[in-house]
């Protein structure tokens, strides 16, 4: 530390300019880190969020709960294998609502679920909700945003159908619509007005099984449910219009600045490495150890990643702060925390070259020099 | 305070501090050996300064580093402080450099971020030394030195007889047994050439060094107890 806090002092301008590289550096990362996960929230919160750990969709459905559809039977057969209380139905349909006596059109998921199971998300407003309560749904706080508000009723475009938003729940997207939970009569109501409309098809109640298993469990399951598939949830998750598109690439993004991250410090702290040889010759003809010497480079990188670091976190949360609501951006403590040490880490890696070179100098060049 | 610092006399032929018997080192191998040091045995005492001059290529270079425990010989025992190098491993020999040994190379070779004063803190912290005798160690070498103003400035704000001066007062501070210059005097000019290698003679007869001076310039030699002639590999006092 002596050395490196008095080199940095010393040369302040050559380590204000590396500092300030890594800070945007490591601000681009939480922020695009904080975009992806937030955008990762937008396509698929309400199933992230379900306490369920597999789901039961139809065979040859991609893992696509809008391609698939399942019978009363074999939610049945589901339940009878694994029992009543860790199978539960779940529809999901997208469809376009208007608010009554309002033209403009809202986007939702909608979510048909048994009002008294666990699949119902937490309530924040009003009432959940309720099996006998006919009409009157669940809806996440986003729809707030585009003007509906609780007490007010819903028109579905499809099927002309009017529900009641009875309460608001929170953190309930799915492929950047706000979901809405119906009670399973409502559900079915629903189902058969879209069934007439499209011309009598077979009972195709609801879109999956969302199932509490054990991992065993869930393969014996795979083994007997007929004409269905048993996925986990991430592959569920992954299979979200859109999710894996926009998670990959910001993912090979993020890939791409650690990367980048670590050579930048490589090459400025090689460079000065090699600047300084003649240095490191004296130091270790004087006595210096070539641990004291690389603890010395190593300190220097973790001090001036760790600062930038710092300011970088401090940046990101005022631009959090200063975000618009609509803005999908979610970047919690553990987050922040991970990224800062896969930062740091990446920092450690860059300066290896440097250690590398700091253990191979000789002090037998100190002799016959003229200058350091 | 240290008190090895106040010894000023030296007890005669007993207190030898660094001795070479019979080394000699070649490099390359085989048929392209090259023979640069021949048989050289040599020996310096508590308090003395002994110059070792010679043309260019005669081994100058070669007869430091080994004696500044940076080269092992092909052949030959070195003694410094009165322990033997040979069967030391690296780290050992780095200690011993710390702790028995002052280096003054051609330049001053100073960090340029310390400040004077931390020059010499930093050897002793490598040293592990106690920070506050460390401390008075320091300021009783530029006192000496006639650094006491300069203690708080960076080495590129000082003249080239000051930073050689530094070099000295940081050869000096962790007490070492044996101070060894590499042509301290190649980047000054006459006239401080002669004030540095004087402040050098001072500090090595007052807390009892033994002390080499490699060099070719002449006109240093009056300050040197004896002058050793290395040539072509073999030394002769002359």
């Amino acid at each position: 530390m002596f050395l490196a806090l008095r080199e940095i002092r010393f040369s302040k301008t050559r380590y204000v300019l590396i500092v300030t590289i890594m800070l945007l550096v490591s601000f681009l990362v939480l922020f695009v880190t904080g975009l992806a996960n937030g955008l990762g929230n937008a396509t698929s919160s309400a199933v992230r969020n379900m306490p369920a750990d597999h789901f039961i969709v139809q065979k040859d459905s991609d893992d696509r709960f809008a391609r698939s559809a399942l019978h009363g039977e074999q939610v049945k057969e589901a339940q009878n294998a694994v029992g009543q209380e860790s199978a539960e139905p779940l529809g999901v349909q997208m469809t376009t609502v208007t608010r009554k006596d309002s033209d403009s059109k809202i986007d939702i998921a909608l979510f048909g679920v048994q009002a008294d199971g666990w699949l119902v998300p937490q309530t924040v407003e009003g009432q959940g909700l309720n099996q006998t309560a006919k009409g009157t749904v669940l809806a996440d706080r986003h729809l707030a945003e585009s003007g509906v508000a609780i007490g007010d009723t819903i028109v579905d475009s499809a099927t002309g159908l009017e529900w009641t938003v009875g309460g608001f729940t929170e953190n309930q997207s799915y492929s950047h619509m706000p979901a809405v939970w119906m009670n399973d009569a409502d559900w079915a109501a629903y189902r058969s007005e879209i069934m007439a409309a499209r011309g009598g098809e077979a009972d195709t109640a609801y879109n999956a099984i969302a199932l509490r298993v054990s991992g065993s469990q869930a393969e014996e399951l795979r083994a007997s449910v007929t004409d269905a598939d048993v996925i986990t949830k991430s592959q569920a998750i992954s299979a979200i219009p859109g999710h894996k598109a926009e998670q990959s690439s910001l993912m090979m993004m993020i890939a791409f600045l650690y990367v980048i991250s670590a050579f930048v410090l490589a090459v400025f702290f090689y460079v000065i490495t090699i600047q300084k040889t003649g240095q490191f010759g004296i130091l270790k003809a004087i006595g210096a150890k070539t641990r004291y010497l690389a603890g010395s480079v190593v300190a220097q990188v973790l001090v001036l990643s760790v600062g930038s670091l710092a300011v970088g976190v401090g940046l990101v949360l005022v631009m959090k702060a200063m975000l618009p609501a609509a803005m999908p951006f979610a970047l919690d403590g553990g987050t922040i925390l991970l990224s800062c040490s896969l930062f740091l880490a990446v920092a450690l890696i860059g300066g290896l070259a440097s250690v590398v070179k700091v253990a191979k100098t000789d002090a037998l060049d100190a002799i016959g020099r003229a200058g350091a | 305070m240290n008190t090895k610092l106040n010894i000023v006399p030296f007890s005669g032929a007993e207190d030898i501090k660094l001795h070479l018997e019979g080394v000699s080192h070649a490099y390359g191998d085989g048929e392209s050996e090259l023979t640069v040091l021949e048989d050289l045995s040599c020996s310096v005492k508590s308090g003395e300064l002994v110059a070792v001059v010679g043309p260019s290529g005669s081994g100058k270079s070669t007869f430091l580093s080994i004696a500044g425990a940076l080269l092992t010989p092909s052949r030959g025992e070195v003694h410094i402080g009165g322990r033997s190098l040979s069967g030391m491993n690296e780290r050992q020999l780095a200690d011993l450099r710390l702790h028995e040994i002052g280096f003054i190379f051609q330049g001053a070779n100073l960090l340029p971020y310390l400040k004077v004063e931390e020059q010499l803190r930093f050897v002793a912290k490598l040293g592990r030394a106690d920070k506050e005798q460390a401390a008075r160690r320091a300021a009783e070498l530029l006192e000496r030195l006639g650094l006491t103003a300069r203690r708080k400035h960076y080495p590129d704000k000082l003249s080239g007889g000051e930073r050689q001066r530094v070099a000295v007062a940081r050869a000096l501070m962790n007490d070492p047994s044996v101070i060894l210059a590499d042509e301290p005097t190649a980047s000054l000019d006459a006239d401080r050439g002669r004030d540095v290698t004087k402040l050098l003679a001072e500090r090595i007869k007052a807390e009892g060094k033994a002390g080499v001076i490699v060099t070719h310039d002449e006109r240093i030699l009056p300050y040197c107890d004896r002058v050793l002639r290395l040539e072509s590999g073999r030394l002769r006092e002359g």
